[in-house]
Protein backbone atom coordinates (compact mmCIF):
# COMPACT_ATOMS: atom_id res chain seq x y z
CA UNK A 1 0.00 0.00 0.00
CA UNK A 2 1.56 3.43 -0.85
CA UNK A 3 0.27 4.72 2.08
CA UNK A 4 2.85 2.87 3.99
CA UNK A 5 5.53 4.19 2.06
CA UNK A 6 7.66 6.49 4.40
CA UNK A 7 9.59 9.00 2.21
CA UNK A 8 9.68 11.46 4.97
CA UNK A 9 8.63 14.66 2.76
CA UNK A 10 5.32 15.88 3.46
CA UNK A 11 5.07 12.13 4.44
CA UNK A 12 1.63 10.07 5.06
CA UNK A 13 -1.16 12.15 3.48
CA UNK A 14 -0.96 10.32 0.37
CA UNK A 15 -2.64 11.63 -2.89
CA UNK A 16 -6.29 10.05 -2.24
CA UNK A 17 -6.78 11.93 1.01
CA UNK A 18 -5.31 14.99 -0.66
CA UNK A 19 -7.93 14.58 -3.24
CA UNK A 20 -10.69 13.51 -0.98
CA UNK A 21 -9.68 16.45 1.19
CA UNK A 22 -9.52 19.32 -1.91
CA UNK A 23 -13.04 18.06 -2.77
CA UNK A 24 -13.93 18.33 0.64
CA UNK A 25 -13.02 21.68 1.63
CA UNK A 26 -13.83 22.78 -2.15
CA UNK A 27 -17.13 22.28 -2.35
CA UNK A 28 -17.71 23.73 1.12
CA UNK A 29 -15.80 27.00 -0.08
CA UNK A 30 -17.94 27.30 -3.51
CA UNK A 31 -20.72 26.65 -1.38
CA UNK A 32 -20.27 29.69 0.97
CA UNK A 33 -18.69 32.19 -1.57
CA UNK A 34 -20.94 31.88 -4.36
CA UNK A 35 -23.52 34.34 -2.87
CA UNK A 36 -26.71 32.67 -4.21
CA UNK A 37 -29.51 30.86 -2.67
CA UNK A 38 -26.97 27.52 -3.02
CA UNK A 39 -27.55 24.46 -5.29
CA UNK A 40 -31.00 23.76 -6.84
CA UNK A 41 -31.29 20.56 -5.35
CA UNK A 42 -31.06 21.58 -1.60
CA UNK A 43 -34.25 23.70 -2.20
CA UNK A 44 -36.35 21.37 -1.90
CA UNK A 45 -34.35 19.94 1.48
CA UNK A 46 -35.38 23.76 2.55
CA UNK A 47 -38.97 23.59 1.67
CA UNK A 48 -39.21 20.39 3.80
CA UNK A 49 -37.13 22.03 6.69
CA UNK A 50 -39.56 25.44 6.53
CA UNK A 51 -42.77 23.54 6.33
CA UNK A 52 -41.51 21.14 9.64
CA UNK A 53 -40.24 24.53 10.95
CA UNK A 54 -43.50 25.70 10.61
CA UNK A 55 -45.41 22.90 12.14
CA UNK A 56 -43.19 23.04 15.39
CA UNK A 57 -44.12 26.36 15.92
CA UNK A 58 -47.08 25.79 15.43
CA UNK A 59 -46.69 23.00 18.04
CA UNK A 60 -44.96 25.67 20.69
CA UNK A 61 -47.16 28.55 19.99
CA UNK A 62 -49.45 29.02 23.51
CA UNK A 63 -52.41 31.98 23.56
CA UNK A 64 -51.22 32.32 27.27
CA UNK A 65 -47.83 33.32 25.85
CA UNK A 66 -47.41 37.47 25.69
CA UNK A 67 -45.46 40.02 24.29
CA UNK A 68 -44.35 42.44 26.38
CA UNK A 69 -42.07 45.62 25.48
CA UNK A 70 -38.89 45.93 28.24
CA UNK A 71 -39.80 48.95 30.13
CA UNK A 72 -36.81 50.95 30.06
CA UNK A 73 -37.13 50.79 26.26
CA UNK A 74 -38.93 53.84 24.92
CA UNK A 75 -41.45 54.03 21.88
CA UNK A 76 -39.74 54.00 18.65
CA UNK A 77 -42.23 56.92 17.94
CA UNK A 78 -41.65 58.60 14.53
CA UNK A 79 -38.58 56.44 14.52
CA UNK A 80 -40.88 53.63 13.84
CA UNK A 81 -39.97 52.74 9.78
CA UNK A 82 -43.22 52.85 8.02
CA UNK A 83 -43.45 50.61 4.67
CA UNK A 84 -46.59 50.86 1.85
CA UNK A 85 -46.55 49.55 -1.26
CA UNK A 86 -48.06 52.47 -3.38
CA UNK A 87 -45.36 55.45 -4.19
CA UNK A 88 -46.49 57.65 -1.44
CA UNK A 89 -48.50 57.36 1.70
CA UNK A 90 -51.96 55.62 0.76
CA UNK A 91 -54.00 58.77 2.21
CA UNK A 92 -57.87 58.87 2.55
CA UNK A 93 -59.56 61.87 2.10
CA UNK A 94 -62.84 63.21 3.93
CA UNK A 95 -65.03 61.15 1.50
CA UNK A 96 -62.59 58.41 1.63
CA UNK A 97 -62.18 58.97 5.17
CA UNK A 98 -66.64 58.79 5.06
CA UNK A 99 -67.02 55.65 2.94
CA UNK A 100 -64.79 53.47 4.66
CA UNK A 101 -65.75 50.05 6.24
CA UNK A 102 -63.74 47.60 8.05
CA UNK A 103 -65.72 44.30 6.70
CA UNK A 104 -65.83 41.35 8.41
CA UNK A 105 -66.97 38.08 5.69
CA UNK A 106 -65.95 34.67 4.89
CA UNK A 107 -66.97 32.22 7.24
CA UNK A 108 -69.21 34.07 9.03
CA UNK A 109 -72.59 33.55 10.92
CA UNK A 110 -73.03 37.30 10.46
CA UNK A 111 -70.98 39.33 8.42
CA UNK A 112 -70.14 42.94 9.54
CA UNK A 113 -69.07 46.45 7.83
CA UNK A 114 -68.39 48.75 10.98
CA UNK A 115 -67.07 52.69 10.05
CA UNK A 116 -64.08 53.79 12.24
CA UNK A 117 -66.73 54.97 14.76
CA UNK A 118 -68.10 51.46 15.31
CA UNK A 119 -64.68 50.29 16.01
CA UNK A 120 -63.94 52.75 18.25
CA UNK A 121 -67.05 51.90 20.17
CA UNK A 122 -66.12 48.03 21.04
CA UNK A 123 -64.34 47.29 23.70
CA UNK A 124 -60.92 48.69 23.98
CA UNK A 125 -57.26 47.33 24.24
CA UNK A 126 -54.18 48.98 24.35
CA UNK A 127 -51.18 47.05 24.95
CA UNK A 128 -47.61 48.23 24.65
CA UNK A 129 -45.26 45.68 22.33
CA UNK A 130 -42.32 44.66 20.54
CA UNK A 131 -42.99 44.89 16.62
CA UNK A 132 -40.31 42.72 14.99
CA UNK A 133 -39.44 42.91 11.34
CA UNK A 134 -38.10 40.13 9.49
CA UNK A 135 -34.93 42.01 8.69
CA UNK A 136 -33.92 41.78 12.59
CA UNK A 137 -35.01 45.25 14.03
CA UNK A 138 -37.36 45.80 16.75
CA UNK A 139 -39.62 48.69 17.66
CA UNK A 140 -41.41 49.45 20.76
CA UNK A 141 -44.94 50.96 19.85
CA UNK A 142 -47.97 51.46 22.00
CA UNK A 143 -51.08 50.19 19.78
CA UNK A 144 -54.97 50.79 20.59
CA UNK A 145 -57.41 48.77 19.01
CA UNK A 146 -60.24 45.85 19.24
CA UNK A 147 -58.62 42.79 19.74
CA UNK A 148 -60.42 40.01 16.58
CA UNK A 149 -61.15 37.42 19.00
CA UNK A 150 -63.97 39.72 19.91
CA UNK A 151 -64.88 40.62 16.57
CA UNK A 152 -64.47 36.98 15.32
CA UNK A 153 -67.18 36.34 18.41
CA UNK A 154 -69.35 39.30 17.43
CA UNK A 155 -69.43 38.34 13.61
CA UNK A 156 -70.24 34.49 14.56
CA UNK A 157 -67.05 33.26 12.91
CA UNK A 158 -67.36 29.60 11.68
CA UNK A 159 -64.92 27.12 14.29
CA UNK A 160 -64.16 25.65 11.01
CA UNK A 161 -62.50 28.48 9.64
CA UNK A 162 -58.64 27.94 9.80
CA UNK A 163 -57.30 30.65 7.80
CA UNK A 164 -57.61 35.30 8.45
CA UNK A 165 -56.92 37.01 5.27
CA UNK A 166 -56.24 40.54 6.07
CA UNK A 167 -57.15 42.74 2.88
CA UNK A 168 -55.76 46.87 2.24
CA UNK A 169 -56.68 49.21 0.31
CA UNK A 170 -52.76 49.40 -0.42
CA UNK A 171 -52.42 48.41 -4.01
CA UNK A 172 -53.85 44.80 -2.97
CA UNK A 173 -51.05 44.39 -0.47
CA UNK A 174 -53.26 41.42 1.64
CA UNK A 175 -51.41 38.35 4.02
CA UNK A 176 -53.05 35.46 5.26
CA UNK A 177 -52.90 34.13 8.70
CA UNK A 178 -53.55 30.76 10.91
CA UNK A 179 -56.36 31.16 13.14
CA UNK A 180 -54.62 30.36 16.05
CA UNK A 181 -52.06 33.41 15.64
CA UNK A 182 -55.09 35.70 14.58
CA UNK A 183 -57.11 34.76 17.40
CA UNK A 184 -53.75 35.27 20.01
CA UNK A 185 -55.46 37.81 22.34
CA UNK A 186 -52.21 40.62 21.52
CA UNK A 187 -53.46 40.51 17.99
CA UNK A 188 -55.75 43.85 17.51
CA UNK A 189 -57.27 45.73 15.00
CA UNK A 190 -55.54 49.07 15.59
CA UNK A 191 -56.90 52.47 15.26
CA UNK A 192 -54.42 54.57 17.75
CA UNK A 193 -50.51 54.32 17.78
CA UNK A 194 -49.12 55.83 21.19
CA UNK A 195 -51.89 57.38 22.30
CA UNK A 196 -53.12 59.28 19.21
CA UNK A 197 -55.17 58.40 16.19
CA UNK A 198 -53.28 56.21 13.94
CA UNK A 199 -51.19 58.40 11.15
CA UNK A 200 -51.70 57.57 7.66
CA UNK A 201 -47.88 56.29 7.65
CA UNK A 202 -48.43 53.40 10.05
CA UNK A 203 -52.02 51.83 8.57
CA UNK A 204 -54.57 54.71 9.45
CA UNK A 205 -57.64 54.37 9.49
CA UNK A 206 -57.14 50.43 10.91
CA UNK A 207 -54.12 48.09 10.94
CA UNK A 208 -54.00 44.40 12.06
CA UNK A 209 -51.31 44.41 14.32
CA UNK A 210 -49.96 41.52 16.75
CA UNK A 211 -46.25 40.53 18.48
CA UNK A 212 -46.79 37.03 17.13
CA UNK A 213 -46.21 37.67 13.44
CA UNK A 214 -43.54 39.41 11.64
CA UNK A 215 -44.13 42.76 10.53
CA UNK A 216 -44.24 42.03 7.21
CA UNK A 217 -47.78 39.55 7.80
CA UNK A 218 -49.47 42.41 9.63
CA UNK A 219 -51.71 44.19 6.89
CA UNK A 220 -51.71 47.63 7.02
CA UNK A 221 -54.76 50.05 5.07
CA UNK A 222 -57.20 47.31 6.09
CA UNK A 223 -60.31 46.86 4.23
CA UNK A 224 -61.25 43.13 4.89
CA UNK A 225 -61.08 40.68 7.42
CA UNK A 226 -62.04 37.04 6.09
CA UNK A 227 -62.44 34.05 7.32
CA UNK A 228 -61.16 31.15 5.37
CA UNK A 229 -61.02 27.29 5.02
CA UNK A 230 -57.65 27.66 2.88
CA UNK A 231 -54.89 29.63 3.37
CA UNK A 232 -54.32 32.36 0.44
CA UNK A 233 -50.78 33.67 0.57
CA UNK A 234 -50.33 37.50 0.69
CA UNK A 235 -48.04 39.90 -0.63
CA UNK A 236 -44.69 39.32 0.85
CA UNK A 237 -45.79 35.74 0.58
CA UNK A 238 -46.13 35.02 -3.15
CA UNK A 239 -42.73 37.22 -3.71
CA UNK A 240 -41.05 34.20 -1.34
CA UNK A 241 -41.23 35.04 2.41
CA UNK A 242 -42.43 32.01 4.41
CA UNK A 243 -45.80 32.65 4.58
CA UNK A 244 -46.34 31.07 8.88
CA UNK A 245 -44.05 34.63 9.64
CA UNK A 246 -44.45 33.81 13.59
CA UNK A 247 -42.15 35.15 15.73
CA UNK B 1 0.48 3.92 12.50
CA UNK B 2 -2.80 4.44 14.82
CA UNK B 3 -6.43 5.41 14.66
CA UNK B 4 -6.01 8.80 16.43
CA UNK B 5 -9.76 9.17 15.85
CA UNK B 6 -12.81 7.54 16.10
CA UNK B 7 -15.33 7.73 12.77
CA UNK B 8 -18.25 8.77 14.92
CA UNK B 9 -15.73 12.08 15.60
CA UNK B 10 -14.12 12.60 12.18
CA UNK B 11 -17.46 12.40 10.51
CA UNK B 12 -19.16 14.55 12.67
CA UNK B 13 -16.43 17.13 12.60
CA UNK B 14 -16.33 17.41 9.38
CA UNK B 15 -20.61 17.84 9.32
CA UNK B 16 -19.77 20.51 11.79
CA UNK B 17 -17.47 22.44 9.89
CA UNK B 18 -19.82 22.27 6.49
CA UNK B 19 -22.82 23.18 9.19
CA UNK B 20 -21.32 25.97 11.03
CA UNK B 21 -19.49 27.69 7.64
CA UNK B 22 -23.34 27.96 6.26
CA UNK B 23 -24.76 28.83 9.81
CA UNK B 24 -22.56 31.87 10.00
CA UNK B 25 -22.80 32.85 6.81
CA UNK B 26 -26.36 32.56 6.48
CA UNK B 27 -26.52 34.26 10.09
CA UNK B 28 -24.37 37.15 8.28
CA UNK B 29 -27.02 37.02 5.53
CA UNK B 30 -29.69 37.82 8.05
CA UNK B 31 -27.34 39.74 10.24
CA UNK B 32 -26.98 42.62 6.84
CA UNK B 33 -30.66 43.02 6.56
CA UNK B 34 -30.20 45.04 9.54
CA UNK B 35 -26.89 45.11 10.72
CA UNK B 36 -27.15 47.19 14.06
CA UNK B 37 -28.77 46.14 17.57
CA UNK B 38 -30.84 49.04 18.54
CA UNK B 39 -34.57 48.91 18.64
CA UNK B 40 -35.49 51.75 16.32
CA UNK B 41 -35.35 55.05 18.65
CA UNK B 42 -32.89 53.70 20.55
CA UNK B 43 -29.48 53.60 20.92
CA UNK B 44 -27.33 50.18 21.94
CA UNK B 45 -24.26 50.87 24.27
CA UNK B 46 -22.31 47.75 22.71
CA UNK B 47 -21.30 47.35 19.37
CA UNK B 48 -19.35 50.19 17.61
CA UNK B 49 -20.17 49.27 14.12
CA UNK B 50 -23.61 49.84 14.52
CA UNK B 51 -25.02 50.19 10.60
CA UNK B 52 -22.19 48.37 8.76
CA UNK B 53 -23.01 45.50 7.00
CA UNK B 54 -20.60 42.75 6.31
CA UNK B 55 -19.12 42.19 2.76
CA UNK B 56 -21.28 40.45 0.64
CA UNK B 57 -18.49 37.98 -0.05
CA UNK B 58 -19.12 36.38 3.18
CA UNK B 59 -23.03 35.89 3.41
CA UNK B 60 -24.65 32.80 2.12
CA UNK B 61 -28.66 32.79 1.06
CA UNK B 62 -28.40 35.03 -2.16
CA UNK B 63 -31.08 37.30 -0.43
CA UNK B 64 -32.56 38.16 3.66
CA UNK B 65 -35.39 34.93 3.08
CA UNK B 66 -32.73 32.83 1.15
CA UNK B 67 -30.36 33.58 4.44
CA UNK B 68 -33.17 32.25 6.70
CA UNK B 69 -34.62 29.11 4.98
CA UNK B 70 -30.66 27.86 5.28
CA UNK B 71 -30.47 29.52 8.59
CA UNK B 72 -33.42 27.57 10.17
CA UNK B 73 -32.75 24.31 8.56
CA UNK B 74 -28.99 23.65 8.86
CA UNK B 75 -29.87 24.63 12.73
CA UNK B 76 -31.50 21.04 13.07
CA UNK B 77 -28.43 19.42 11.17
CA UNK B 78 -25.51 21.33 13.73
CA UNK B 79 -27.63 20.75 16.77
CA UNK B 80 -28.73 16.70 16.13
CA UNK B 81 -24.81 16.22 15.10
CA UNK B 82 -23.50 18.56 17.64
CA UNK B 83 -25.80 16.01 20.35
CA UNK B 84 -24.60 12.93 18.31
CA UNK B 85 -20.54 14.23 19.44
CA UNK B 86 -21.55 15.11 22.67
CA UNK B 87 -23.03 11.84 23.46
CA UNK B 88 -20.61 9.69 21.89
CA UNK B 89 -17.61 11.94 23.55
CA UNK B 90 -19.27 11.30 26.31
CA UNK B 91 -20.44 7.34 26.48
CA UNK B 92 -16.76 6.51 24.36
CA UNK B 93 -14.94 8.32 26.89
CA UNK B 94 -13.26 10.67 24.83
CA UNK B 95 -14.02 13.54 27.36
CA UNK B 96 -11.06 12.26 29.34
CA UNK B 97 -8.42 13.79 26.79
CA UNK B 98 -10.62 17.09 26.66
CA UNK B 99 -11.81 17.79 30.20
CA UNK B 100 -9.67 20.61 31.91
CA UNK B 101 -7.26 18.92 34.49
CA UNK B 102 -5.02 20.41 37.34
CA UNK B 103 -2.02 21.94 35.73
CA UNK B 104 -4.01 22.65 32.73
CA UNK B 105 -3.31 26.39 33.24
CA UNK B 106 0.58 26.30 33.52
CA UNK B 107 0.39 23.99 30.91
CA UNK B 108 -1.20 26.67 28.72
CA UNK B 109 1.53 28.80 30.09
CA UNK B 110 4.63 26.62 29.25
CA UNK B 111 2.58 26.07 25.24
CA UNK B 112 2.52 29.54 24.90
CA UNK B 113 6.15 30.21 25.96
CA UNK B 114 6.94 27.54 23.36
CA UNK B 115 5.35 29.51 20.45
CA UNK B 116 6.88 32.66 21.26
CA UNK B 117 10.42 31.10 21.61
CA UNK B 118 10.77 31.74 24.86
CA UNK B 119 10.91 27.72 25.57
CA UNK B 120 13.08 25.52 23.50
CA UNK B 121 11.66 22.17 23.89
CA UNK B 122 7.36 21.51 23.26
CA UNK B 123 5.64 21.04 26.06
CA UNK B 124 4.85 16.89 26.94
CA UNK B 125 0.93 16.56 26.57
CA UNK B 126 -1.66 13.63 25.91
CA UNK B 127 -3.80 13.56 22.74
CA UNK B 128 -3.92 17.55 22.21
CA UNK B 129 -1.86 20.42 23.73
CA UNK B 130 -3.18 22.16 26.40
CA UNK B 131 -4.16 25.16 24.23
CA UNK B 132 -6.04 22.57 22.22
CA UNK B 133 -7.58 20.96 25.26
CA UNK B 134 -9.04 24.56 26.07
CA UNK B 135 -10.45 25.06 22.31
CA UNK B 136 -11.99 21.64 22.35
CA UNK B 137 -13.48 22.32 25.46
CA UNK B 138 -14.93 25.66 24.67
CA UNK B 139 -16.45 24.76 21.55
CA UNK B 140 -19.11 22.66 23.10
CA UNK B 141 -20.12 25.90 25.82
CA UNK B 142 -19.95 28.46 22.94
CA UNK B 143 -22.55 26.07 20.92
CA UNK B 144 -25.05 25.68 23.87
CA UNK B 145 -24.95 29.66 24.05
CA UNK B 146 -25.76 29.63 20.40
CA UNK B 147 -28.26 27.67 21.00
CA UNK B 148 -29.86 29.00 23.98
CA UNK B 149 -29.17 32.76 22.35
CA UNK B 150 -30.58 31.47 18.92
CA UNK B 151 -34.16 30.09 20.49
CA UNK B 152 -34.55 33.34 22.52
CA UNK B 153 -34.22 35.36 18.83
CA UNK B 154 -36.10 32.36 17.01
CA UNK B 155 -39.18 32.68 19.06
CA UNK B 156 -39.13 35.55 21.58
CA UNK B 157 -42.63 35.54 22.08
CA UNK B 158 -42.89 31.69 22.99
CA UNK B 159 -39.80 31.49 24.91
CA UNK B 160 -39.87 35.20 26.57
CA UNK B 161 -38.78 34.28 29.76
CA UNK B 162 -35.40 33.32 28.15
CA UNK B 163 -35.50 36.49 25.54
CA UNK B 164 -36.25 38.45 29.18
CA UNK B 165 -33.42 36.48 31.04
CA UNK B 166 -31.20 37.67 28.02
CA UNK B 167 -32.03 41.05 29.01
CA UNK B 168 -34.70 41.45 26.00
CA UNK B 169 -34.65 40.58 21.95
CA UNK B 170 -31.79 43.58 21.28
CA UNK B 171 -29.28 42.03 23.68
CA UNK B 172 -30.33 38.29 22.76
CA UNK B 173 -29.44 38.81 19.47
CA UNK B 174 -26.03 40.46 20.44
CA UNK B 175 -25.87 37.88 22.81
CA UNK B 176 -26.05 35.57 19.84
CA UNK B 177 -23.31 37.57 17.60
CA UNK B 178 -20.87 37.41 20.29
CA UNK B 179 -21.24 33.21 20.81
CA UNK B 180 -21.13 33.38 16.82
CA UNK B 181 -17.73 35.71 17.12
CA UNK B 182 -16.16 33.33 19.23
CA UNK B 183 -16.49 30.28 17.56
CA UNK B 184 -15.68 31.53 14.39
CA UNK B 185 -12.13 33.18 16.60
CA UNK B 186 -11.45 29.44 17.93
CA UNK B 187 -11.97 27.68 14.37
CA UNK B 188 -10.31 30.29 12.28
CA UNK B 189 -6.96 29.48 14.99
CA UNK B 190 -7.89 26.10 14.46
CA UNK B 191 -7.68 25.85 11.00
CA UNK B 192 -4.79 28.15 11.13
CA UNK B 193 -3.05 26.07 13.17
CA UNK B 194 -4.12 22.92 11.85
CA UNK B 195 -2.25 24.56 8.71
CA UNK B 196 0.53 25.92 10.42
CA UNK B 197 1.44 23.29 12.72
CA UNK B 198 -0.18 19.91 12.66
CA UNK B 199 -1.34 19.28 8.71
CA UNK B 200 -0.89 15.46 9.39
CA UNK B 201 -3.99 15.87 11.43
CA UNK B 202 -5.47 16.78 8.50
CA UNK B 203 -5.19 13.10 7.63
CA UNK B 204 -6.00 11.84 10.93
CA UNK B 205 -9.23 13.76 11.11
CA UNK B 206 -10.49 12.27 7.72
CA UNK B 207 -8.89 8.58 7.84
CA UNK B 208 -7.94 8.35 10.87
CA UNK B 209 -4.76 7.47 10.81
CA UNK B 210 -1.69 8.89 12.40
CA UNK B 211 1.76 8.42 13.26
CA UNK B 212 3.55 9.81 16.98
CA UNK B 213 6.42 10.02 15.04
CA UNK B 214 4.42 12.78 13.00
CA UNK B 215 3.04 14.57 15.72
CA UNK B 216 3.83 18.13 16.40
CA UNK B 217 5.72 16.95 19.99
CA UNK B 218 8.14 14.75 18.44
CA UNK B 219 8.34 17.44 15.26
CA UNK B 220 9.18 20.33 17.90
CA UNK B 221 6.71 21.98 15.72
CA UNK B 222 5.77 25.54 15.96
CA UNK B 223 3.74 27.86 13.32
CA UNK B 224 5.43 27.19 10.15
CA UNK B 225 8.51 25.80 11.16
CA UNK B 226 9.60 21.63 11.70
CA UNK B 227 6.57 20.57 9.81
CA UNK B 228 8.54 17.93 8.29
CA UNK B 229 9.17 14.88 10.31
CA UNK B 230 12.94 13.89 11.70
CA UNK B 231 14.53 12.01 9.75
CA UNK B 232 14.68 8.56 10.95
CA UNK B 233 17.25 8.04 14.23
CA UNK B 234 20.36 6.77 12.43
CA UNK B 235 19.99 4.36 15.62
CA UNK B 236 19.56 1.34 13.16
CA UNK B 237 22.57 1.51 11.90
CA UNK B 238 24.57 2.03 14.62
CA UNK B 239 22.72 -1.29 16.38
CA UNK B 240 23.99 -3.28 13.61
CA UNK B 241 27.44 -2.40 13.94
CA UNK B 242 28.24 -4.81 16.75
CA UNK B 243 26.77 -7.42 15.36
CA UNK B 244 29.42 -6.97 12.02
CA UNK B 245 32.37 -7.23 13.75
Amino acid sequence: MTRKRVSGRWADIDRRDFIRFGGASLSAALLAACGSEGPERAQKLLDYAAKKNESVERLIFRHTSMDHAKANVRAAGSEFPSYFIADTVPTLDAAGMAAWRLEVGGMVGKPLSLTLDDLMKLERKTQRVNHYCVEGWTAVVEFTGVSLRSLATLAQADPKAEYVDFQSFDNGYHESWDIESAMHPQTLIVYAKDGAVLPPAYGAPARVHSPVKLGYKNTKYLTKIVFMPARNGGYWTDQGYEWYGGV
Amino acid sequence: MVKRHHWIVRVTHWVNAIALTLMVSSGLGIFNASPAFAPKGGTFCCYPFEGKAFPAALTFGGWLEGSRRWHFAMMWVLVVNGLVYLSFVYLHGEWRDLVPRRGDLRDTWEMIRFYTFARKDHPRQGKHNALQKGAYFAMPWIAVLIVITGLAIWKPVEFSPLTNMLGGYAWARYWHFLAMTAIVVLSVGHIFMVFAVDPYSLRSMTTGGYSERLSPEERNARPFLNLLPKRAAPAVPAAKKPKAT
